[in-house]
């Protein structure tokens, strides 16, 4: 390309950008949406990561890899709602500073786009119809009924995947999108094609369910031991493939890291070899090592701390790929998402942050704190006072919220 | 810079872009209402079992939470960010509108959308595993923030018809944006329906109780929150009506059908019979007829409210200042944004749009038909399906046989000076008018088959020229380096 069509390129990026402009600085929801995405990328991993289990677990007569199936599912199902909840997030703050980018891959795939929710209905009703087949037998050592089902899931689990995919990555091809919008010399208002992919990158994130599920194998063995009912035996077993799987999972995701950086778009530079590029395949081939130091024997402490790790991995990597998105949108195309127009709104940003750290930090730290506690407890879990006052703070705290919305409400409203 | 911020055009042939909008957003609309009447009876159930020590009611809860996880929170959770993926590929400056206005909006409702996601897996799974004042305040918790999600979005949904105060023009802000008149009366009257679901939908469940004296008990208690729900719904919806803007009142009066009102009617009627019924005789309350009327009474009740509603702020989509198809037809000193009128009014649609192809950037002989079907895709296509079937066909509006030379007056008369109240004034060169009447007459006359035809000829042409042209250049090169 020579600088009078980069010069097109980076116009029209430009002259996409919605006039509305945004209410606070950019860099808080690039930050945001990096954040997001890797909270949102590990739980499609743990989602992946525990179906190929639960599908292991029912295809293989070991009395151990069906219980572990079987206890897998469960964490599939709420992995699977939780990777959409928190995917919201980046899907909203993408939308905010990339909206040039974004909207016009999605136009030019939309049949794709709409495809996505239908699939993504059909896989985890697909695996709800395996659960209610399944889940209340009591022996989980029997051969589960209705398999067909939880391939299903699976399969369609990883062709939204592929979907998003293909998405984000026309993002990274401005200078391509006229040529897509134009088939065979007519224009092409169909949005039925895929028009970028790189198969190395998906294969990567879809490895990295191997590293992530050993975590939470790890973790898995952890958290169950302390109930009385625990069966060290099997729990020991599970965290031992969860160990293997964090070490040899990580080996292979660095490998395909490699394989998506040899293969990058000449429009991003020397990104593969720059301190970003390098960084996130040093943080996957670090989980390696960090499991081969930290986890050994009964390392009780370290077993909590391998879910967190993967995070912190995932971080690294998330915070990589929006440096390589800059590195040729800004690097190549000189397009800055920086100087974004600002319509400061304080009321609206503070309320989100506030609304974020007390509403937020208050009730989840009730809720998962009795989601824990009832889990490690045979029979009917009954909270302490403290427990208990928390419960009342975080009715009070969003009850505050509501009022406050009234309040301001109706002053604007009387106004 | 004569660009303006126009996406490329998505054309759904068979039922219409705006179709497909519509039946994810009412799907969503049917299940994301549902769950939050439901969050906030769960709260009351659970809070009588902890008051009255009941295991029934928990029970209840449970079965009802369990069917709602399944249905309503797995399909209203996809296609809650679904309506973002539909309007992202049908609408991408109406929805852009309202996320750069309101982003930190949506990030706040997502607070509470992951406790709901998280409080509904405790209700369902809990129940029998915690005491039941645990699990009345995680109920409790888990009602309020689900009221909290619809309190956000409901502002961000008035927006689209109308910004809360008329002083956002002028002034900007998100306050004045969010909160009005029209706000609080829509929020009145979805506060109303999600009830009047939580009703309906409550029946499936109830279907399921074996115990007839708990059925019976049950069955009254949804039924008195169906019936009081759908009368005050019916009042809300008088009291929207006199929030939206006139023009809205206009459209209503001119564009709905004429059965409209009376199809509100009986089905407003028929629901309020149905819970009579079921509440004077709840044996016959079973799965497939309530089921069926779920169906029957959701899907009846909510389409023509969601219609009118989509009909009657047109020709904007967005603050009263997005035209339905994307461009920016009004100023809003406030946000610092100009009307994009202008601009096209002096370069033209096609000089103005980012996506043009270069070989259509103005309007010759040679392209006719192609820069009006452009032209129609980015004018037309939001509102008016150009194939056979879709939204409010195009060929609908012209008698046939209609001479190119009267659409093309129509065009200049009509559209390009936005003297049509409910749709969009839509600028154009002389050239443009001409190559977009060209377009649809042939659209009208062949219909999709004959402009195919006459882009497949123009395209030839082209190619056929461009390659003379090339040959011809190639002779003049070899004629220079021999020196002739």
């Amino acid at each position: 390309m020579d600088a009078q069509q980069v010069a097109q390129v980076t116009e029209m990026m430009y002259a996409l950008r919605n006039p509305a402009g945004i209410p606070t600085f950019p860099i808080i929801f690039i930050g945001l949406g990096v954040l997001t995405f890797a909270l949102h990328i590990l739980f499609v991993q743990l989602m992946l990561g525990t179906s190929a289990i639960t599908l292991y677990g029912a295809f293989n007569n070991n009395a151990y890899w069906r219980r572990l199936g079987a206890a897998m599912l469960e964490i599939a199902k709420v992995s699977v709602s939780v990777a959409i909840v928190v995917g919201v997030a980046p899907l909203l703050f993408v939308q905010v500073v990339y909206d040039p980018h974004w909207y016009t891959s999605n136009v030019l795939s939309a049949d794709w786009v709409i495809a996505f929710i239908v699939i993504l209905i059909l896989a985890y009703w697909a695996m709800y119809y395996y659960y209610f087949q399944n889940g209340k037998n009591q022996d989980k050592t029997v051969q589960p009924k209705s398999r067909w089902s939880m391939i299903t899931s699976l399969i369609l689990m990883l062709v939204v995947g592929f979907i998003m995919h293909s998405l984000t990555s026309q993002i990274l091809h401005p200078e391509l999108w006229k040529e897509w919008y134009m088939q065979n010399g007519k224009l092409d208002y169909s949005g039925t094609q895929l028009h970028a992919y790189n198969i190395w990158r998906y294969a990567f994130f879809i490895s990295m369910a191997i590293p992530v599920t050993g975590a939470m194998l790890v973790t898995y063995r952890r958290f169950k031991s302390v109930r009385e009912d625990a069966d060290h035996d099997y729990l020991n077993w599970a965290a031992e493939v969860g160990k293997k799987w964090i070490k040899v999972g990580s080996v292979i995701s660095t490998v395909l890291y490699v394989a998506w950086m040899a293969t990058l778009p000449e429009t991003a530079g020397n990104f593969a070899t720059s301190v970003w590029g390098i960084l996130g395949g040093v943080a996957v081939i670090g989980y390696a090592l960090w499991a081969q130091l930290r986890l050994k024997g009964e390392a009780r402490f370290c077993s909590y701390m391998a879910l967190p790790m993967a995070l912190v991995i995932g971080l690294v990597v998330a915070i990589s790929r929006e440096m390589l998105r800059y590195d040729i949108l800004n690097g190549f195309f000189n397009y800055n998402f920086m100087d974004y127009k600002i319509v400061m709104d304080w009321y609206s940003t503070g309320l989100f942050f506030l609304t974020f750290a007390i509403v937020g930090g208050v009730v989840l730290s009730y809720f998962l704190t009795i989601a824990w506690k009832s889990g490690q407890t045979v029979g009917v879990y009954t909270p302490g006072a403290t427990v208990n006052k928390l419960g009342t703070l975080s009715i009070w705290i969003v009850a505050l919220w509501i009022v406050q919305f009234f309040v301001v409400g109706f002053y604007v409203w009387a106004q | 810079m004569d660009l303006i911020s126009l996406y490329p055009t998505w054309y759904e042939p068979t039922v219409g872009s705006g179709w497909v909008v519509a039946l994810i957003a009412t799907f969503h609309v049917l299940a994301s209402h549902t769950s939050v009447g439901a969050a906030m009876l769960f709260a009351y159930l659970s809070h009588k079992a902890y008051r009255e020590d009941r295991e029934d009611l928990l029970d209840f809860v449970k079965k009802y939470g369990l069917f709602l996880l399944v249905f309503t929170y797995v399909a209203g959770s996809i296609t809650g960010p679904g309506i973002w993926y539909s309007t992202t590929v049908a609408s991408p400056n109406g929805i852009g509108a309202l996320i750069h206005s309101f982003v930190w909006k949506w990030a706040t409702e997502w607070v509470f959308f992951v406790i709901e996601v998280v409080g509904v897996y405790m209700i369902v799974y809990l129940v029998g595993r915690v005491d039941k004042r645990t699990h009345m305040k995680i109920s409790v918790i888990f009602g309020m923030a689900s009221l909290a999600t619809m309190l956000i979005i409901v502002g961000i949904l008035s927006f689209m018809m109308v910004p809360g105060k008329e002083q956002w023009f002028a002034d900007g802000g998100y306050l004045n944006g969010f909160y009005g008149t029209n706000t609080f009366a829509q929020l009145g009257m979805r506060m109303a329906f999600m009830f009047t679901m939580t009703a309906v939908v409550g029946g499936i469940v109830i279907a399921g109780i074996k115990d007839p004296a708990f059925k019976k008990e049950m069955a009254r208690k949804l039924g008195w929150l169906g019936i009081i729900s759908t009368l005050i719904g019916a009042s809300m919806f008088q009291w929207y009506l006199t929030s939206v803007p006139d023009q809205a009142l206009l459209v209503m009066e001119n564009r709905l059908p004429d059965y409209f009102q009376s199809s509100i009617m009986i089905v407003l009627a028929g629901t309020l019979a149905y819970f009579i019924i079921t509440m004077l005789r709840p044996q016959m309350i079973v799965q497939g007829f309530a089921g069926a009327m779920t169906i029957i009474i959701l899907v009846a009740g909510l389409w023509p409210e969601e219609t009118a509603r989509e009909s009657m702020r047109k020709p904007w989509v967005a603050g009263q200042y997005v035209y339905s198809n994307q461009v920016i037809g009004k100023d809003v000193p406030g946000m610092d944004i100009k009307s994009q009128l202008p601009t096209i009014e002096k370069v033209g649609i096609l000089q103005a749009h980012p996506f043009t192809p270069d070989h259509l950037k103005e309007v010759n002989d040679g392209n006719k038909i192609q820069a009006g079907e452009f032209i129609a895709m980015t004018y037309c296509s939001n509102c008016h399906s150009p194939s056979e079937t879709g939204i409010r066909p195009l060929h609908r509006y012209f008698p046939e046989g209609v001479s190119q030379e009267r659409v093309a007056q129509y065009v200049k008369g009509v559209l390009t000076t936005g003297n049509i109240a409910y749709m969009p004034k839509m600028p154009m060169l002389d050239s443009e008018a001409e190559a977009l009447a060209a377009y649809l007459v042939l659209n009208n006359d062949g219909g999709q088959a004959a402009v195919t035809a006459a882009i497949d000829t123009e395209i030839e042409q082209r190619e056929r020229a461009l390659a003379e042209q090339k040959a011809q250049d190639t002779v003049a090169a070899v004629d220079l380096q021999e020196g002739k």
